[in-house]
């Protein structure tokens, strides 16, 4: 094996590369747009849900627990306040007009406090503390769950509210307190869990769709042929290949590290260093399935056509959005197959955790493991002639 | 390697696809210094032919040797080019840059390069092209700068795989000049063609026919064997005999 010649093979990889500008932007832009647009939708909290509220509850001696739990409501920047009928105005008809408006889609949720509410709530206090039956008190929230996000936000908002107030009034403290200690990742936001995940799934998306385009056509216009006949070898030629594209991944993450730190302050409290080492090992193991890809493609066409095999389990499986926890048990097994999956994990406990090598090398490994494999498969590949 | 033995030597070379046998029984012999004609029409087996002694494609049977070694070659690579029949140079590339890879591939030394690029585009006449995308070239240039990428290292043995298909009569003329040159030198060239009239040009001509060859000798002596005066109907009428 000469580097000579396997940089020989890169440096033209990348001359091509630079001639072509459009491919230049479809390498910078593309994890470009896609760091800035996950990290402006997914990473943004929920605000100004629309909500409207009718408040029957008549209180107990002048004191009413829905207006309370009402006004605390109306002071949430989750929410945002559309319709609130509160006692004297609220009537049946109104709380069938609010229901109505959750009907027709002008309001996520309708939050309606029954006459008697705070009546009840006072009673189930009093059954509690001198050891009766207890009968939990309703609120009741007509909810538009076609949205389990915003759903789920409602829910737990009308349930924050609800335990302030009962803090605030009665002293009503649970006896059980959560003491959580974080660990890892104190302050990390949605956009820190995610932007690993972008940083592998756009390395290894544009890595792949070059790779695989790039020996369809060394192959469709003989250039292949003509290389395999000089004394360059099979592994040196797939080496400078993935060097070059190895590279180009490593510039891709340069981009999406630096927009992450500096649009969305994302931490890095790990070694940036490091993450990059394993977005190459990413990027040549793709490239390399690629290649492998290409020899069954007869066209550029028919090898764009292996995208969205290779890519959908990759976003849905790998652990880029959502945890690993979440896959179905039945599809888990898979995720132990897709490379991007030791990526994102080792490049988030690296970025969030702060581990060093010591710690995530067995993640590394497979992908060394992944990229050597593919490589040698590759070289094996061109070896063998027809 | 004996200087006085064959540079390109196959023996019941033989090439198999799937209900096809596209070379059969093929015995070579070139000598050093020689300008060899495989000609025949379309699918007579010439190209793969060539690929097989280039080591592209491996012999179902026989066997080729190249500069005294068996092909697949190992040691003698270097001394070898190849021109294949599409024009199999980068696009993306300027011409410069195409010529200064092919020449990496052989680990020609930096400095040497430069100069050995210059030479070749001298030779194809794209001096003034050099730093110009290959994509933005006409066909006839990009076929110059295919051979100029086969001689970059300056090869000993030189396959051309129908060089001149596709090119106008001027430049036609010129490259054959240009192999006439490279032979004096003591290159040894073997080149396809399916354009009997300028295969007249080869010190020897093989013809091929369903991928055997039906005649070897000089232009000459083959269009007196059959009383013929040109290549065509000595061909056709070799060809008759083999069929009669």
């Amino acid at each position: 094996m000469r580097l000579d010649r396997t940089l020989v093979v890169a440096k033209k990889t990348l001359r091509s590369l630079r001639h072509d500008r459009r491919t230049v932007a479809f390498v910078v832009l593309v994890p470009l747009l896609m760091i800035a647009l996950f990290g402006y939708t997914f990473g943004g909290e929920l605000k100004d849900v629309k909500v409207s509220i009718v408040d029957l509850d008549q209180g107990v001696l002048g004191n009413s627990l829905g207006k309370a739990i009402s006004n605390d409501l109306a002071n949430s920047s989750t929410l945002m306040i559309m319709e609130h009928y509160g006692p004297g105005q609220a009537n049946a008809s109104k709380a069938d007009a609010a229901i109505g408006q959750v009907k027709d889609g002008k309001v996520w949720a309708a939050v309606v406090f029954e006459e008697g509410f705070s009546a009840s709530v006072l009673e189930a206090i009093f059954n509690m503390t001198h050891g009766l039956p207890v009968e939990q008190a309703p609120i009741k929230v007509y909810l538009d769950s076609s949205n389990p996000n915003i759903a789920q936000a409602v829910s737990q908002e009308v349930q924050a509210a609800m335990q302030r107030v009962l803090v605030n009034q009665y002293h009503l403290v649970s006896p059980i307190v959560l003491d959580s200690e974080q660990v890892y990742g104190k302050g990390a936001e949605f956009i820190d869990f995610f932007a690993p995940g972008v940083m592998g799934l756009a390395a290894m998306m544009v890595t792949f769709m070059l790779s695989i385009v790039s020996f369809v056509h060394e192959r469709s216009s003989f250039t292949l042929e003509r290389v395999l006949t000089s004394p360059i070898s099979e592994g040196e030629f797939v080496a400078g290949y993935a060097l070059a594209f190895g590279l180009v991944g490593l510039a891709q993450s340069l981009v999406i590290l630096t927009t992450a730190v500096l649009l969305f302050d994302v931490r890095i409290v790990g070694s940036p260093i490091l993450v990059l080492l394993v977005i190459f090992l990413l990027a040549v193991g793709m490239q390399g399935l690629g290649f492998l890809l290409s020899s069954r493609a007869k066209s550029e066409f028919q090898a764009i056509q292996f995208l969205p095999l290779v890519l959908f389990p990759s976003i849905l499986l790998a652990g880029v959005f959502w945890p690993l926890e979440a896959v179905p048990a039945l599809l888990r097994p898979i995720s132990n197959f897709i490379p991007l999956t030791y990526a994102v994990d080792a490049c988030r406990s690296i970025m969030i955790r702060g581990w060093g090598i010591e710690k995530v090398w067995p993640s590394m490994l497979i992908l060394t493991l992944f990229a050597a494999a593919m490589l040698a498969l590759s070289a094996y590949g061109l070896k063998k002639r027809g | 390697m004996d200087d006085d033995g064959p540079v390109i030597e196959t023996k019941g070379l033989r090439k198999e696809f799937p209900g096809l046998v596209a070379v059969d029984s093929l015995d070579l012999r070139v000598a050093r210094g020689t300008l060899y004609g495989l000609i025949g029409p379309n699918g007579s087996g010439k190209t793969t032919a060539i690929k097989v002694i280039v080591g592209l494609m491996r012999a179902s049977a026989g066997e080729a040797r190249v500069l005294g070694e068996r092909v697949p070659l190992r040691t003698n690579r270097h001394r070898l080019g190849y021109m294949p029949q599409d024009i199999a140079i980068y696009p993306d590339l300027t011409v410069r840059e195409n010529l200064e890879f092919f020449a990496g591939l052989y680990s020609i030394p930096k400095p040497r390069i430069g100069s050995r690029t210059e030479e070749v585009l001298k030779v194809v006449d794209l001096l003034d092209r050099k730093d110009g995308l290959v994509s933005q070239l006409s066909g006839g240039m990009r076929h110059r700068v295919s051979l100029a990428c086969a001689l970059v290292h300056d090869p000993e043995v030189l396959f051309l795989d129908e060089p001149t298909v596709g090119i106008d009569p001027e430049l036609r003329v010129g490259f054959w000049r240009f192999f006439q040159d490279l032979k004096s030198k003591g290159k040894t060239i073997v080149l396809t063609t399916h354009y009997m009239d300028e295969a007249v040009r080869c010190d020897v001509v093989g013809m091929m026919r369903g991928g055997r060859l039906i005649a070897e000798g000089t232009p000459s002596s083959l269009m007196t064997q059959t009383g013929r005066g040109n290549l065509e109907d000595a061909f056709l009428e070799f060809a008759g005999r083999v069929v009669a």
